[in-house]
């Protein structure tokens, strides 16, 4: 008697759905053992992780101000993984869009109603620019994609690094490496009083809804799913690789330049040295538990800003180490790689036949 | 049957919480334990800069046995994480919240504005507030003794600086090595390096052999681990630590290092805290019993000559006979920077990111 | 000038070394057909696994080992969702660079900064009387020479044996392969597993011979642009020496030329390696011919032996 994995038929609706509820809940109940064994309360450790820091206005505040990054972030690249377009950059194009969108507001003279739109604007151009090197790299010379925009986040932190520690460098700062403070006119408005919930967090709302209709409705969202589903009907039907390749990094990159000014314009108010925690790279974390899917994208993103939160909170509460948060998303990742595979299979137990095998002695 | 709400619940729990672990609650008084907050950057080591605050943490919880409840929290590498958390600390009873570094001013200006009746102290901040302090070491002056030792010892006369960023904390430690250096041995010079980033060990000993290719036979710098220490000693150079006394691992050539030690911040605060005698101050502390830098113990193999001109150096400098930026000095570009019979103002110490004659490699512009 | 050269020879090969390991793994696995992004989060492993083990054990080779065990068990359970389960190999992969990143984080807090006595250098000390280049050979480390080992090991095995031409074909051309019979599953198994061990080595060339110390993330983008230079090596193991060896020297010099006092910003000559491994991409990867002629061509793509 063993278990087998049968191909379905059709990859089934239902396992869709239900595998990141099933790669979610296991990562939990890992996560409640894993307390046991560093010697907690396991009901008072998930308590404190899990549910202590949305319990209150602020906390769901805060959880807002965390998984709107990754929500947007995620649309975008959810775009171009539909393709199979990796863009595994968008760190380095969440830290374009900061650097282009806090130049306006440092240069910019101005106290008018059209900075943070400008802002806005030039974050996600700034992103769209450093993510469409990749592109043109992949599409005129083959060079693979991952591989370049992964080394262009390296050198965007560096360029990062250099403007806030020079020419950039706030001339009140006593030469500390950070840009001056914004002006109040390019931060975004404070949506909730007593929280840090700030109008920013309606971008990524904005984007599930775009999204959702670009995937659903629009021909170019079609064209991308099939290009991914199935490449050589694609061809034939005369889908362009390289608009697909186009659209996806573009995407994401626009998506991540948004989610930088989210950050300089929202919690922080200046240019500092690293302006992100790695959203950019969370973010595929988020594309792929929501399923490529901007309602489920939304659900992953909340669950990983909750992942973030936990942490912190736990070690304030419990004494958690700090680096459950990231081992928790890489298992997060793994499990919902494995349940995955209930979409495309089934277990099937197989009994040996009784009389087959006194055949075969026989 | 009472039903306990959620709110109820975790008021409870934490409450719970709070009261074991404390053990003793309160002192003789009945006062309930002050409750301290500690938060840093990067996850502790056993070396290095978050090392001597986690120190500081013990010797101040050493110093008010049961009197304080100390909360730390690690690894909160970004401004916006370290502002949910002090609030969070906040909101949870803390009254004494300490920021270990730089980069976390910007946030707890924010948050000690919102909460007045919480104190804040943060490392090496520019800017207080009525409720928010700051500290941070002059650890040139232990640079300077560094340096003084560096220029005897050397026998090639160049001395070379593995540097993270070329920020003032670092940059005032690097001239008032190299200004120490000079001033027994006015032959010497420094390569710099920039490595750009604070842990990037393999970087960091690729820096050091190649300032020794280029005659480098004393390192220093401003690493976070011993790695300068021991590819300088594989190589037969000679180090000179820092924050952390590295000679377990650095076993034979280190000559000294420029130590931090914050327990005197730490002390004082949670002491003036519970006292209700706490003020804002921006303290700006070197060598000396209440100050915040020390040096390593001194390597055996240095002569005993040049040993008693360094402790004889230490003791002017504590009693403000000697200070390392006094005029006239020079900066690299011949520019003027401190008239004869002056002293830099600390203003511009503080601010600092012009390197002093002596010194070669990138620097940003002044 | 002439008495640098040697140090620089030093230190550029100790700089390479760590990616022939991880470039050589990976590039097996890749002639058998599997993709495995997951480099980074292997080599953090083995190097975190390495760290704790020598500096419990005192012995710095046993260390290694446990690296290498490490980086075997993280590879296994890639091979598990690839090849058994079907999974996607490019999210499988980020899946364990990522899971690597968390996993080596949390089991090796307890060793922040703690800095080890540096491996046994040199060979022995014969070796100091060859002409030239005796001075350089005293002063390698021993995993130097095993990866020289390795690469001889590697090409011999790839194109000289049986066993290699059943690899490369089970890469090439899974299908006409399992119709003759070779269990092309269990070979790319292999394969991976390989990979990982080599990967799992380099891990602990950094924690233990570079710098011996064990630093979160301490590798730095080294595991990502080992896959780069498998594709710059076009998929053949001397290229892979050669292009190590080459990023291993654009590291060092900006550092030359920062200490020679050249005006650029810092932060421009750190920017070097990474640029320099994108130019390198373009200019293989736009000889499609080249591409198309040594690039395992079922590379990354599922196989499945009853369809």
């Amino acid at each position: 008697m063993r278990l087998t994995l049968e191909p379905r038929l059709a990859p089934s609706a239902r396992m869709r759905w239900l595998s990141p509820l099933v790669a979610a809940a296991l990562t939990i109940v890992t996560g409640v053992i894993l307390f046991s064994a560093l010697g907690k309360n396991p009901l008072l450790a998930f308590h404190s992780f899990f549910v202590a820091p949305i319990n209150s206005l602020n906390g769901l505040g805060e959880l807002a101000i965390k998984a709107s990054p990754l929500v947007l972030i995620a649309l975008g690249l959810a775009v171009g993984f539909r393709a199979n377009v990796w863009n595994i950059g968008a760190e380095g194009q969440l830290t374009m869009g900061a650097i282009v969108a806090g130049g306006i507001a440092i240069h910019y003279d101005g106290s008018g109603a059209l900075l943070l739109p400008a802002m806005i604007l030039a974050g996600a151009l700034g992103g769209m620019a450093w993510a469409a090197i990749p592109a043109v790299l992949r599409t005129r010379f083959n060079a693979n994609e991952i591989l370049v925009s992964l080394m262009l986040t390296y050198v965007a932190q560096l360029v990062l690094s250099y403007l806030v520690h020079d020419p950039w460098r706030d001339p009140q700062g006593f030469n500390f490496p950070q840009s001056p403070l914004f002006p109040d006119t390019a931060l975004y408005p404070i949506l909730l009083e007593g929280t840090r919930l700030n109008a920013g967090a309606l971008i990524p709302l904005l984007a599930v809804a775009a999204a959702w209709v670009f995937m659903r409705k629009s021909f170019l969202g079609y064209e991308m799913r099939v290009a991914g589903e199935a490449e050589e009907a694609a061809r034939y039907a005369g889908f362009s690789a390289t608009r697909a390749i186009w659209v996806g990094m573009l995407a994401g990159g626009a998506a991540a330049g948004l989610a930088g000014v989210g950050e300089i314009a929202g919690p922080l108010g200046q240019l500092l040295p690293t302006v992100s925690p790695g959203y950019g790279f969370a973010a595929i974390i988020v594309a792929f538990v929501g399923r490529l899917h901007p309602i489920g994208i939304l659900c992953a993103g909340l669950l990983l800003a909750l992942l973030y939160l936990g942490g912190d909170a736990a070690q304030i509460a419990i004494n958690l180490p700090a680096a459950v948060s990231g081992l928790f998303q890489g298992v997060l990742l793994f499990y919902l790689l494995g349940a995955d595979v209930l979409v495309n299979y089934r277990v099937r137990v197989v009994r040996e036949d009784p009389h087959q095998r006194r055949a075969a002695a026989a | 049957m009472k039903i306990v709400t959620r709110r109820e619940f975790l008021k409870s729990s934490g409450a719970l919480g709070v009261a074991a672990a404390a053990g003793s609650v309160g002192d003789a008084f009945g006062q309930p334990p002050l409750m301290v907050g500690v938060v840093h950057q990067f996850p502790i080591g056993d070396v290095g800069w978050e090392t001597q605050h986690s120190l500081a943490t013990k010797a101040m919880e050493a110093a008010f046995p049961g009197k304080l409840k100390v909360t730390v929290v690690t690894d909160v590498q970004q401004a916006q994480d370290a502002e949910r958390v002090f609030r969070d600390l906040a909101a949870q009873g803390h009254k004494l919240i300490i920021g270990t570094t730089f980069s976390q001013m910007a946030p707890m200006l924010k948050v000690a504005r919102q909460l007045p009746n919480t104190t804040f102290e943060c490392c090496a901040a520019i800017n207080t507030l009525k409720n928010m302090g700051a500290y941070e070491a002059r650890n040139y002056e232990a640079t300077y003794l560094g340096g003084v030792l560096a220029g005897r010892m050397t026998k090639s006369n160049v001395l070379g600086w593995v540097g993270a960023f070329p920020i003032p904390q670092v940059v005032w430690r690097l001239d008032g090595f190299v200004l120490g250096a000079r001033s027994v041995n006015p032959k010497v010079t420094c390569k710099v390096v920039w490595i750009n980033t604070w842990s990037d060990p393999a970087k960091e000993k690729d820096a050091v052999s190649a300032l020794i290719s280029q005659g480098a036979d004393v390192l220093a710098g401003s690493p976070n681990t011993p790695v300068q220490g021991v590819a300088a000693e594989e190589r037969g150079a000679w180090s000179f630590g820092n924050c952390s006394d590295f000679s377990k691992y650095v076993k034979q050539k280190q000559l000294s290092g420029d130590l931090l030690d914050w327990s005197n911040a730490y002390i004082e605060a949670a002491r003036d805290v519970m006292a209700g005698t706490w003020k804002s101050q921006s303290r700006w502390r070197g060598l000396g019993p209440s100050g915040y830098t020390k040096m390593a113990p001194y390597n055996s193999a240095i002569p005993a000559d040049v040993l008693a001109d360094v402790q004889k150096r230490e003791k002017d400098i504590i009693a403000g006979k000697l200070h390392p930026f006094a005029g006239p000095i020079k900066d690299r570009d011949g520019k003027q920077r401190v008239a004869a019979g002056a002293v830099l103002p600390d203003a511009e110490l503080r601010s600092i990111n012009w390197a002093v004659e002596g010194v070669e490699g990138a620097f940003p512009k002044a | 000038m002439i008495d640098s050269i040697v140090p620089i020879l030093i230190v550029t090969l100790g700089a390479g070394t760590p990616l022939i390991f991880a470039a050589l793994g990976e590039l097996v696995t890749e002639k058998s057909g599997v993709l495995n992004l997951g480099v980074e989060g292997m080599m953090l492993v083995g190097a975190v696994v390495a760290f704790i083990t020598a500096s419990n054990t005192g012995s710095l080779w046993l260390g290694v080992g446990a690296g290498l065990a490490a980086g075997t068990a993280i590879a296994l359970i890639f091979a598990v969702l690839t090849l058994t389960l079907q999974a996607n190999q490019v999210a499988a992969g980020l899946a364990l660079a990522i899971f690597g990143a968390g996993f080596s984080a949390f089991v090796g807090k307890g060793y922040l900064g703690m800095a080890l006595q540096s491996m046994p250098r040199g060979a022995p000390s014969l070796l100091s009387g060859v002409p030239l280049i005796g001075p350089i050979l005293t002063e390698l480390h021993p995993l130097v020479y095993l990866s020289w080992l390795l690469f001889a090991a590697v090409s011999w095995f790839l194109y000289k044996s049986r066993s290699g031409l059943v690899l490369r074909a089970a890469g090439e051309s899974p299908t006409a392969a399992h119709s003759i019979g070779y269990p092309v599953i269990r070979i790319r198994y292999l394969a991976t597993l390989f990979g990982g061990a080599m990967a799992g080595v380099a891990g602990a060339y950094l924690s233990l011979v570079n710098a011996p110390l064990w630093m979160e993330g301490m590798t730095a983008g080294r595991g990502w642009i080992a896959l780069a230079l498998v594709v710059f090596a076009s998929w053949r193991p001397a290229r892979v020496m050669l292009g190590a060896y080459l990023f291993g020297g654009v590291t060092i010099t900006q550092f030359f030329a920062q200490g020679s006092g050249i005006g650029f910003a810092s932060q421009a000559m750190s920017t070097l390696p990474y640029l320099a491994t994108i130019v390198v991409l373009v200019l293989i990867s736009r000889n499609l011919t080249l591409i198309r002629l040594n690039a395992p061509v079922s590379l990354g793509k599922p196989f499945h032996p009853d369809r």
